[in-house]
């Protein structure tokens, strides 16, 4: 079974240190004050009620502590979620689905992201959103492309990474992106920034 | 009755001059007579306007014993007659009372009113059989207008006579004040128009009891009723005034009933042929001047009372002031009307024409009434399914999927033993396996979505729109917002009609859907167009929902609107 038990014994067995434990959005709170981990890892249902306690908890820590970053593990594939996440405290979390935890090696990248404080949405997700057709998306603006870069960005990967996948170089991928943050009007703002930000319009579109 | 009155004058103006009320001087004379005959008048008029009313009756002998006292007044006249008047001369002050305390239905109010009457009735008749049988008046220091005839005289008891006079006045300012104080009370417990209906008839005779009490204490001090003195004089004077207006406030009660009557049973046909509920009740408010008037009906399946929409009611209970009438047809009641306190024997007064207005509004309450348990037991319905779906979905994530979890989790180590222990057909199968694993997870978290949506009832209707957008093949258009969060049957009626708006979309090979989500006042207001073939689908599904927490859907060739309350 998917327990917290599970899920420590592989961060553990993967060679990270697990600061501390907790069983519900109050303890976690507590621990994460206390422990001041580089990431929290939560689970999106947590008690009494089993819906989204886990998403406010992950809000909280991010308002409260914004040097630690968190990482929601859910069975939902909705972009609204992972948007909420992001509103608030942009950067420095990621949204995966719970069956990715398995997949130890995504994990630990993806926790490795969050610290350098980008984001990184799950790749089903990034799917949908991309294979979605809507009227009134500012996304429309970009080409097929650009999209796919985007995409990309927003699972977490890093222009080498984008470049590696899409095999192209790393200064098409830097041009690409370029266009993607002038088109989305984020031209202004540091790069990682804007990173976050293309992601957030990518989730909201 | 004519004889009666122009024989009194003529008895006045001749051998009663000097001992007559009317014989003192040609004004009384006239205002005894007008009195005389406007009591009549009054009590005919009440007779052919309401035929069977006891009032008309009452006004009417009144009218006649009004003009005793003058016949009394006959010097020499035939001892029988003289003997007679002094007899029923006593029966005017009851008569009038009795007449002033009926109801407009015929029958005396409370249980003290019938007392008041009956005790004025009995002293009455007491007093006037005990002075005829032994009162002579020759020995009477008192007499006036009759000094010498008693023709019923058994035995002559002066001092009995003189004790039962002197009652009787002791009683007659008794009488007054109670009668007074029952007018009083009526008045007081009575409002709006049962209270102006009242006052033309209870005004006057307060007035006639305080001109009864004055001459009955005036007696006391002057023990000799002369007609000129001038405290007798005003006090009859004030006693014709009121019996005048009296006369006139019982002709106008009786006029007013039956102008209400007559638009009771006009008002029928001034309904129309298809009246909405509750126009039976303004209209019959409308005739009867009583805008407080409440018709509610009774439901012998539900036990229940309705009012005309359907909705339940209390029973109505009489108030100060207000009565009930329940209107029964076949032993069963039909309606129940709380009205005005006036308004007694109402029942009498609302003929087939109405009480098959009633039936009809009653078989229609009822039917409304049913319908809102239909649609209240619809709405239940589906609440129940939902908050079933939603279990559902809940036990699959927490049982299926962390099972399908964990499982996946074997196979990878397994896969990974594998590829350590050098298995290379295992781990190929193993692979494979933990692909399926993948595969089965998306297409229970599709399954659990479809079960029920968990964003909509965490998210709100908007984000669980867009994620319908999102994995609609048809490119989607989502406009507006539902303004906060409606209620939870709501959301989803319109979750549900913009899924099978997609849907529908989709077969028809649109090529766009715009949706729109408007808050307009309490309603949700949903809509979805879109440019493909025309519909050949109702929508079911959707009308079945919007329909059960009580919206409104139109379908049309490629449009949709759903009007949803959302109190």
């Amino acid at each position: 079974m998917l327990t917290r038990e599970g899920i420590v014994r592989l961060l553990r067995d993967a060679g990270l240190e697990v600061a501390a434990e907790a069983e519900d959005a109050e303890g976690l709170l507590r621990e994460v004050r206390q422990s001041r981990p580089d990431v929290a890892v939560v689970d999106i249902r947590m008690p009494p009620t089993h819906t989204d306690e886990g998403l406010v908890a992950a809000q909280s820590i991010r308002a409260q502590h914004p040097e630690v970053g968190v990482l929601v593990l859910s069975q939902y594939v909705e972009p609204s979620y992972a948007m909420r996440l992001l509103e608030d405290q942009p950067g420095r979390v990621g949204y995966l689905l719970k069956e990715r935890v398995f997949d130890i090696a995504t994990v630990i990248d993806a926790l490795r992201r969050i610290m350098d404080g980008e984001t990184v949405i799950d790749p089903t997700i990034i799917s949908r959103l991309v294979r979605r057709h809507r009227r009134n998306d500012p996304l429309t603006r970009l080409t097929e492309r650009e999209r796919e870069v985007l995409g990309l960005i927003a699972e977490g990967l890093s222009n080498r990474a984008i470049a590696a996948r899409l095999f192209i170089t790393e200064r098409t991928v830097e041009a690409h992106s370029t266009q993607i943050f002038l088109k989305l009007g984020l031209s202004e703002s540091a790069d990682w920034h804007r990173r976050v930000l293309a992601v957030l319009t990518f989730l909201r579109s | 009755m004519a004889a009666t009155g122009v024989g009194a004058l003529a008895v006045a103006e001749g051998p009663g001059r000097f001992t007559t009320y009317p014989g003192s001087s040609a004004p009384i004379a006239a205002l005894t007579l007008v009195t005389g005959f406007a009591l009549a008048g009054a009590g005919l008029l009440v007779s052919f306007t309401r035929p069977g009313q006891r009032v008309g009756d009452l006004a009417i002998l009144a009218a006649f014993v009004w003009f005793a006292p003058v016949w009394v007044g006959w010097q020499d006249g035939p001892a029988q007659v003289v003997s007679l008047g002094m007899v029923v001369a006593g029966f005017t002050f009851p008569l009038l009372v009795h007449a002033a305390l009926t109801r407009p239905d015929g029958r005396l109010g409370s249980t003290p009113v019938r007392a008041l009457v009956v005790a004025v009735y009995l002293e009455a008749a007491v007093a006037a059989i005990v002075l005829a049988l032994v009162r002579n008046p020759y020995f009477d220091p008192g007499c006036w207008s009759n000094c010498t005839v008693n023709t019923f005289l058994v035995r002559s008891v002066p001092p009995l006579a003189r004790l039962v006079e002197v009652t009787d006045r002791w009683f007659a300012v008794g009488a007054a004040a109670a009668f007074a104080t029952a007018c009083a009370w009526g008045l007081v417990r009575n409002s709006g128009p049962a209270r102006r209906a009242l006052a033309p008839v209870v005004g006057p005779a307060m007035l006639l009891a305080g001109a009864v009490a004055a001459h009955s204490i005036a007696l006391q001090q002057i023990p000799v009723e002369d007609p000129a003195n001038l405290a007798f004089i005003s006090i009859f004077v004030a006693a014709c005034s009121a019996v005048i207006l009296l006369g006139a406030g019982l002709a106008l009660a009786a006029l007013r009933m039956r102008s209400q009557r007559r638009a009771v049973s006009r008002m029928i046909t001034s309904l129309g042929e298809a009246p909405p509920p509750g126009s039976l009740e303004s209209a019959l408010a409308q005739a009867l001047d009583d805008p407080a008037l409440r018709i509610v009906y009774w439901l012998p399946g539900a036990q229940r009372y309705v009012s005309a929409s359907g909705g339940f009611v209390e029973e109505p209970a009489p108030e100060p002031g207000r009565a009930v009438t329940t209107l029964i047809h076949d032993d069963r009641p039909i309606a129940v009307i709380s009205h005005a306190g006036t308004l007694r024997g109402l029942e009498r007064e609302i003929g087939p024409a109405v009480r098959l207005g009633l039936e009809n509004e009653r078989l229609q309450a009822e039917v409304l009434a049913q319908l809102d348990e239909i649609r209240a037991s619809r709405a239940r319905i589906v609440e129940t399914a939902d908050a079933e779906r939603r279990r559902l979905e809940r036990d699959l994530h927490d049982g299926a999927q962390q099972r399908l979890l964990a499982l996946s989790f074997d196979v990878r180590l397994a896969r990974a033993a594998a590829e350590e222990n050098g298995d290379g057909q295992a781990q190929a199968v193993l692979a494979e396996a933990v692909g399926d694993a993948q595969i089965a997870l998306a297409e229970l978290r599709e399954i659990a979505h479809g079960i029920f949506p968990a964003i909509l009832a965490e998210a709100g209707l908007e984000s669980a729109l867009e994620t319908l957008a999102d994995s609609s093949p048809v490119p989607v258009e989502i406009h507006g917002a539902a303004g906060g969060r409606p209620p939870a049957p709501v959301e989803m009626a319109a979750y549900v009609l913009v899924t099978e708006a997609l849907n529908d979309a989709t077969t028809r090979r649109a090529t766009r859907v715009v949706v729109g989500i408007a808050r307009e006042r309490e309603r949700l207001v949903v809509t979805a167009d879109d440019d493909g073939t025309t519909r050949t689908s109702s929508m079911i599904a959707a009308a079945d929902r919007v329909g059960a927490v009580g919206g409104v859907l139109e379908v049309q060739p490629t449009k949709v609107r759903a009007d949803i309350p959302c109190a």
